[in-house]
């Protein structure tokens, strides 16, 4: 199962902050995970929104990664400091 | 030693702690951020960490002072969670042999904290729900200490 963390206004988005998934079919990478996510969750893109940051399993991810099915994916806005 | 908690806490508790912790350092500077009150702006704070990955952050930057000035020792105390106007959201010592790198090293920790650290920063007032994102002048504190 992939975990889903959704940070900042993304959580008030999403309507939640985390959930658990299996790799929706067809889904092979990042970019087909965040399309799924926008439509089943009725996103409005604020998952395609430039300014948001992926990591996987903690790391940042600049490229359209593949995925295995068990990673930890984590949706971040802009951080605002403390 | 870099805490972030969701519980509150005593700065000068800690403060004391620390310096009785740093032996013959001579010099300690602690910085201590609060909430602001303004005048019925802001009724709470809630900031979000994302655990793991603000920790790491914090590590590198800790790490980082330790190369540019001699410190003996850093504290760094991060509040998450729900905060009311003038409870403290964060703690910063140093501490030194000299005022002068304990100071230095204590301002530079804080403007990491305030603009790049992995936090999600919500307000609550009078006007209902906002995210914050960081100020201009944030960014530009923080270009100080380029390489």
């Amino acid at each position: 199962m992939i975990k889903v963390l959704y940070f900042g206004r993304l959580s008030d988005r999403a309507g939640r902050h985390e959930e658990r998934l299996d790799l929706p079919q067809g889904v092979t990478h990042l970019s087909g995970l965040k399309n799924w996510l926008e439509n089943s969750h009725d996103l409005g893109g604020a998952l395609l929104d430039p300014s948001v940051k992926t990591m996987i399993n903690q790391v940042l991810v600049h490229e359209d990664a593949a995925l295995t099915g068990d990673e930890e994916i984590g949706f971040l806005p802009p951080v605002g400091g403390g | 030693m870099i805490e972030i908690t969701d519980t509150p806490f005593s700065p000068g508790a800690r403060i004391d702690a620390f310096t009785k912790a740093s032996g013959n350092a001579g010099a300690i500077a602690s910085f201590i951020g609060r909430v602001r009150g303004e005048a019925g702006r802001v009724e709470t704070l809630y900031l979000e960490s994302y655990p793991g990955v603000t920790e790491a952050g914090i590590k590198a930057v800790a790490a980082d002072a330790q190369k540019r000035w001699p410190l003996t020792d850093i504290l760094i105390i991060h509040r998450t969670g729900t905060m009311t106007a003038g409870e403290p959201i964060v703690l910063v010592c140093t501490a030194s042999g000299h005022r002068r790198a304990a100071f230095q090293a204590c301002d530079f920790l804080m403007d990491y904290l305030k603009t790049e650290a992995v936090f999600w920063k919500k307000q609550t007032g009078a006007s209902g729900e906002t995210w914050i994102e960081p100020r201009a002048e944030d960014y530009k504190d923080n270009e100080r200490w380029s390489k």
